[in-house]
């Protein structure tokens, strides 16, 4: 069996995000890169499948020096292939771009499943996810938290998230593309050892080809989110703001 | 009829040792990691250890479990994972053998390695550090921030700056909110001796001695030693002066043996030198009793039990009062060796815990303060006297911040 | 000429509107109000009968039946949508930003030749263009992006319009379609639908919740967070990461893939306020936020807030509404 999984980076939210002079885009020299959430739970959910059936995995991913760090930390963690997407700083986000430049490739891949973060966080079109299942024209389902093979058969049961903690138990043909909510569990530890080892050895193939020019996601204003209505702030210290909250829901007859 | 070649002979050692037989190998190569076959299976190590009750694999057992070749078993034990590097064991044993630093250590390497029953919070904790050099996940932009609320000017030395003294300020003191008083305490005092120093601010990253050492993750331990010795070789120094004790040792004893010597104090004995300079300008008279609780990377792990004393007997109206276990008996707040995060993990398996039966202790012997030399150790007892009802009977406060006090350098409370 | 029409894709389970439909009806109501606008709601099912008579906010409701069209299958929709709107030829369609929506806007996007705009918050027309504010990155950046003209497809965040505004006073006309392409024999199929275990506490009917998200740091100090809810005689609830590592289950989760709550209290310890996580609580009645960063979006949803340490305030707070109640 061959399982792929999509890795994006996006901007990392605990640094400050600092808007370019263009009012359009992020900073370039202040952005710092980290994999998507949903991403990392495509890699665990793929290496999880690997653990059950064998499977080789292979790693994508895609983004800049970032990237190829996570490519050997995909690999400490258990990946077998390693495939570097480069995609220039202007250019990342669009994922419909990103999905016709992935196209030829996974579709060369042969592999039975394609697992990638069902959305980013920096995602302004539709997701990755259910972009390259259109162009590879496979079964798609997003938004699972997990995912059963039967390789006799070729299908996979998937487990869809609905609100109010419903799931849906939906059945697919192989080969598939899935879009990947969380994993079975959480994403696993890879020791710096290790990562350190697989960035020595690493031997990534690198996905060729320029990324397509067409007209893609085009973002006229960026900015940070300051709405008129903020919270009121509690001044002081935990004791003070204590004081303060006990107060609040005294008045509300809360308490 | 043919004999088994000699090339046989050299195939067989060469094929994959059995990997009971490569871990012990490795083992026995650390750093004095050759004394377990020296272990004479005295018990001290378990009898010392203060949840050796609720291990299934005690140290000494662990011992002659290694010894014996049974490695997995060990391995499957949840005991690697409830140290919390409190050195008892290392301090008792007679043949001296390093079981915290580099028993515990190695076995819990292995476990990580295979990505086996590490428990998550440890992962969170590793993870963050990787990622933003200090275990919170904050922004290392941001380590020194806390320097804006100083109130004193806090040199941060940028490449080919010099000063006297470097201060390593730590990742807790420099992100935790609790112990931000102490580290402005502790800047205050400086400047008032009028002490040359400085600090690597947002160049600093954590010392990797809480995650690292004794937890097995040596890997990033030398990612963050190769980050900074690089960024003190920049600087111009004479000392090193540590408030946390953890990074104390780390940079007195790993550093200089990966190669990056340093002549590195704790505040307690940077001040102890100087307790003629220093008595002159506490102004305070300070009526409390005080009991002292010895942290084991101070005491244990390095010997230094009566350079805090000394600081604390110099503040006038004082009362000193020992607690039972004190020196190197004293009781662990079970913090070390990733403690800090495997509370849940450990106060499953274990009775009282630690910091709970310390500060119970330590009320008994009718102390207003609990003091301490540690940043860990003051959320840990802070908590734990709430749980244990103690809380207006009981404060715990670090010897900078009552120091700072009696100088009539902050507030106090 | 170009088209005036706003497609609405509804969602539906177990005979129902989802609220976001009518949220995307308040929205596409809102767009109409200057200019002659038409708005149609499509539903496909495969039971128009809880749907024909709605009093949607809508010119006309258009359902298209068929059995494959009982539960939700992105496949199906997506081969259907693409039919139905390539004959009503529309301006724009407005999917849900949600599981349903996600999975349909990729295959229609790429099959229509249209872009996609996701995360919408706003949306106004300016003469021919529309203009889509959306929220990234947590809720931390909006981005806005304009469609010149020809089709765009939005996908619209639960919670950014009333859903009172989706209903008006009288039915609008209603049609019933059958599939135009035959649904048998996919590679996609659905199974069954799993209902929540609900022996645990029902977030959803408790009038006061404390929420437990990251900042909470550890498992352990969920005990804490546990004895304060108790003090306030209420429950506690948590953010998908809090739920995803396992302390505490997935029926506490609140969220757009959780649970939806309208409480009288909701006190969010150490939550960041994430998008995902405010769809499900930013209708309760009091906000407290307590989060150390200043920044953390949940200040935009929170009627109060404040920066202290969430583990430094539980303790001291669980004490003081227990003296207050003279335990």
């Amino acid at each position: 069996m061959k399982i792929a999984a999509i890795l994006r980076q996006v901007p990392d939210v605990v640094e400050e995000l600092v808007i370019a002079d263009d009012g359009r885009s992020l900073a370039e020299d202040e952005v710092m890169y980290v994999t998507n959430e949903a991403d990392e739970h495509a890699l665990e959910q793929a290496l999880i499948l690997k653990g059950r059936h064998g499977a080789t995995v292979t790693a994508v991913s895609v983004g800049g020096d970032e990237a190829r760090d996570a490519l050997a930390t995909a690999v400490a963690k258990g990946a077998d292939e390693a495939v570097y997407v480069p995609v220039p700083f202007g250019d990342r986000g669009d994922n419909h771009r990103l999905a016709a430049h992935l196209a030829p490739a996974m579709k060369e891949g042969g592999y039975d499943l394609v697992l990638t973060g069902f959305w980013s966080a920096d995602q302004l079109d539709a997701g990755l996810a259910g972009l390259l299942a259109a162009h590879l024209s496979l079964p798609y389902v997003g938004g699972l938290v997990s995912v059963a093979v039967d390789a006799s058969t070729k299908k996979a049961t998937v487990r869809k998230e609905f609100p109010g903690g419903r799931v849906g138990v939906m059945e697919l043909d192989l080969p598939a593309l899935l879009g990947i909510q969380s994993a079975e569990q959480p994403p696993r530890y890879a020791p710096v050892s290790k990562v350190m080892q697989a960035k020595r050895t690493l031997q990534a193939k690198e996905l060729g080809g320029s990324f397509p020019k067409e007209d893609g996601v085009r973002i006229e204003k960026l900015l940070k989110s300051d709405p008129a209505v903020r919270a009121e702030m509690l001044p002081g210290d935990a004791k003070a703001v204590a004081d303060q909250i006990v107060r609040l829901l005294r008045e509300r007859g809360i308490v | 009829m043919s004999l088994p070649s000699p090339v046989t002979g050299v195939e067989t050692a060469g094929t994959r040792e059995d990997f009971a037989t490569g871990f012990l190998r490795r083992l026995y190569k650390l750093p004095d990691g050759e004394r377990i076959l020296s272990c004479l299976q005295c018990g001290m190590c378990t009898g010392g250890c203060p949840l050796g009750y609720a291990m299934d694999y005690g140290p000494r057992k662990m011992i002659a479990a290694l010894k014996a070749g049974r490695v997995d078993d060990v391995l499957k034990s949840e005991s690697i994972w409830m140290c919390v590097a409190c050195y008892n064991c290392t301090y008792r044993c007679p043949s001296r053998v390093p079981i915290t630093d580099r028993m515990i250590a190695a076995l819990r390497e292995e476990l990580l390695g295979r990505g086996v029953g590490v428990p998550a919070e440890l992962q969170a904790a590793f993870e963050k550090t990787v990622r933003y050099g200090n275990p919170f996940g904050e922004s290392p932009k941001k380590r020194d921030a806390w320097t804006k609320e100083a109130g004193v000017d806090v040199r941060v030395l940028g490449e080919g700056d010099s000063a006297d003294v470097l201060w390593w300020v730590g990742c807790f003191p420099s992100y935790n909110k609790r112990n931000r008083k102490d580290t402005v305490g502790l800047a205050r005092i400086l400047n008032a001796l009028g002490i040359d120093f400085g600090i690597l601010g947002s160049d600093e990253r954590c010392s990797g001695d809480l995650r690292c050492t004794s937890v097995g993750e040596v890997g990033l331990f030398n990612l963050l030693y190769e980050h900074n010795s690089q960024e003190l070789g920049k600087r111009d120094f004479g000392e090193v002066l540590v408030g946390d004790p953890h990074a104390f040792n780390a940079l007195s004893k790993e550093y200089p043996r990966l190669g990056t010597p340093l002549k590195v104090k704790h505040y307690a004995q940077f001040f102890e030198e100087r307790l003629s300079e220093l008595t002159p300008l506490i102004k305070k008279e300070m009526r409390v009793k005080v009991t002292y609780h010895d942290a084991c990377c101070l005491g244990r792990r390095s010997g230094l039990y009566e350079e805090p004393r000394a600081l604390l007997e110099a503040i006038p109206g004082l009362k000193m009062v020992e607690m039972p276990r004190n020196r190197e008996n004293a009781l662990c707040c079970g913090g070390g060796g990733g403690g800090m995060f495997l509370d849940s993990f450990i106060w499953e398996r274990t009775r009282v815990p630690l910091p709970m039966q310390r500060v119970q202790e330590a009320a008994k012997t009718g102390a207003d303060v609990l003091a301490v030399p540690c940043p860990l150790e003051i959320s840990r007892f802070e908590d734990a006297i709430k749980t244990a009802g103690l809380e207006g009977r009981l404060r715990v406060r670090e010897i900078s911040d009552l120091l700072a006090e009696a100088m009539g350098l902050t507030g106090g409370m | 000429m170009t088209s005036r029409e706003i497609v609405v894709v509804a969602e539906h389970m177990g005979g129902e509107l989802s609220d976001i439909t009518l949220e995307m009806l308040a929205c596409s109501r809102e767009l109409t109000h200057s200019v002659g606008w038409h708005v149609t709601c499509l539903i496909l099912t495969d039971d128009p009968k809880p749907f024909e008579a709605l009093p949607l906010a809508s010119d006309r409701t258009i359902v298209v039946q068929d059995p494959a069209l009982g539960s939700f299958n992105p496949l199906a929709s997506a081969r259907v949508l693409q039919h139905v709107l390539k004959d009503l030829s529309p301006r724009l369609v407005l999917l849900g930003n949600t599981g349903v929506g996600m999975d349909l806007a990729g295959l229609l996007s790429y099959r229509l030749g249209a872009p996609v705009i996701s995360g919408c918050a706003r949306i106004r027309t300016e003469g021919e263009r529309i203009v889509f504010t959306s929220r990234l990155c947590g809720g931390k950046l909006l981005a806005q992006r304009e469609v010149q003209s020809g089709l765009a497809i939005a996908l619209l965040m639960p919670g950014s319009f009333h859903r009172e505004s989706g209903m008006q006073d009288q039915v609008p006309s209603a049609e019933v379609r059958r599939s135009p392409e035959s649904l048998e024999a996919l590679p996609v199929r659905f199974v069954e639908l799993v209902e929540p275990k609900t022996e645990d506490v029902d977030v959803r009917k408790v009038p006061i919740l404390v929420a437990a998200g990251r900042g909470i740091q550890s498992k352990e100090n969920l005990e804490g967070v546990e004895t304060l809810a108790k003090e306030l005689r209420g429950a506690v609830c948590a953010t998908r990461p809090v739920v995803d590592q396992g302390w505490l289950p997935r029926s506490r989760q609140v969220g757009r893939s959780g649970m939806i709550v309208k409480p009288r209290l909701y006190l969010a310890l150490g939550v960041s306020g994430a998008p995902e996580h405010v769809e499900g609580m930013k209708d309760s009645e009091l906000i407290v936020a307590v989060n150390t960063d200043p920044e953390a979006p949940v200040f935009d949803v929170a009627h109060y807030g404040a920066t202290v340490d969430v583990l430094e305030l539980v303790p001291i707070l669980t004490e003081k509404i227990r003296t207050l109640r003279g335990g």
